[in-house]
């Protein structure tokens, strides 16, 4: 198990033709739009690997979760991929650990979460290998200038 | 985990009405792992890969675990892109989910090329003492009916769990027309003719 499970969900993006075909049908309804058409419309713009459409995919998420309870569940865990797809990770796991408050047991999300997790170790990594070099070059400059200063005294 | 992707991959779907037991069956089978506290409905889509040696010869199995629930229906079908063959899952212990069955096979054979392996799964058999609805005679002349394969099985027990499984990519690497899109970029299979389009006559517009 030490393989990381995947969000297939989220890495198989529908070709432009299919999510065309659900652009269409969601323009089509308009202000009447119904929730599966808006829904199904933000699954295959979170699917995109175009940013502008992941943003109005979780746009349209957000607003289905507002107007529609029964459809809370899928939206958040929605959500949660949409953020991770964006590299918001603390987005992602909000969203996720609000799913997994309402499902404890629910697969799907502790595998989503374990996927974040481990993203944000490696940045984490990432962010303290940058750090300590930044301090690494400001100990070699301060300790060169603290040198040249010693040697004018 | 690199050697295995020069494996040939095989696609295979479960489809099913939702709580017939889809994610319970996959999970025993690729973790061996039971949680009867994990009832949850799938969403969407949920995805597991396992290696299987099948008569002398390894294949990694890309397994697509899509939600049963009608709200899904039109966005999963858009998984069968490329699919080698279909697990169809039922519970025994469910008349109701035994009676969507032809609907489940309807979808399957309209988003998949004709001679794809179809395989028909009476899930729950550790239910069978106390609340069969659905006699195993059923289940074989249903999957007759579609030249499908046929067993029973049970996540909880153990039984049968490997089964439909091995049986299907048995059946699929001998019919070696759908191999011959294994191994290659996933998708590149012509499915349904119109490329993908196939998964649009199920769209309720």
């Amino acid at each position: 198990m030490a393989q990381l499970p995947y969000a297939i969900d989220a890495e198989t993006p529908l070709n432009p033709a299919e999510l065309e075909v659900l652009r269409a049908q969601y323009e089509k309804e308009g202000d009447m739009v119904g929730v599966q058409t808006k829904f199904n419309y933000a699954w295959g713009l979170v699917k995109s690997n175009t940013r502008t459409d992941q943003h109005l995919g979780l746009m349209l998420l957000s607003e289905i979760f507002r107007t529609s309870p029964e459809r809370r569940r899928e939206c958040l865990y929605y959500l949660a991929l949409g953020n991770y797809k964006l590299a918001s990770y603390a987005q992602a796991r909000k969203y996720n650990e609000l799913l997994l408050d309402i499902e404890p047991h629910n697969l799907q999300a502790a595998n989503l979460q374990a996927m974040i997790d481990d993203k944000v170790a490696k940045e984490g990594l990432m962010g303290v290998a940058i750090a300590s070099g930044v301090v690494v070059a400001a100990g070699l400059v301060g300790g060169v200038l603290f040198r040249s200063l010693g040697r004018k005294r | 985990m690199a050697s295995d992707d020069s494996l040939p991959t095989l696609k295979i779907l479960l489809i099913g009405p939702s709580g017939a037991g889809k994610s319970a069956l996959l999970t025993r089978y690729c973790d061996d792992e039971f949680d009867p506290e994990s009832s949850t409905a799938t969403i969407g889509i949920d995805f597991k890969i396992k290696k299987l040696a099948v008569r002398g010869k390894a294949y990694r199995l890309t397994l697509f675990d899509t939600a049963g629930q009608e709200r899904f229906r039109t966005l999963s079908t858009s998984f069968y892109r490329g699919a080698h063959g279909v697990l169809l899952v039922y519970d025994i212990s469910s008349r109701a989910s035994f009676l969507t069955m032809e609907r489940w096979f309807d979808e399957a054979e309209a988003n998949t090329v004709e001679g794809i392996a179809l395989y028909l799964v009476g899930a729950k058999l550790d239910k069978a003492e106390s609340s069969r609805e659905v006699s195993p005679e059923e289940g074989q002349a249903l999957a007759d009916a579609h030249g499908a394969r046929f067993c029973e099985a049970s996540a909880k027990t153990r039984v049968n769990v490997r089964r439909p499984f091995v049986d299907i990519v048995d059946q699929i690497v001998q019919t070696l027309g759908l191999l011959s899109g294994a191994g290659r970029t996933p998708g590149t299979v012509a499915v349904s003719g119109g490329g993908g389009g196939g998964y649009l006559s199920s769209c309720p517009c």
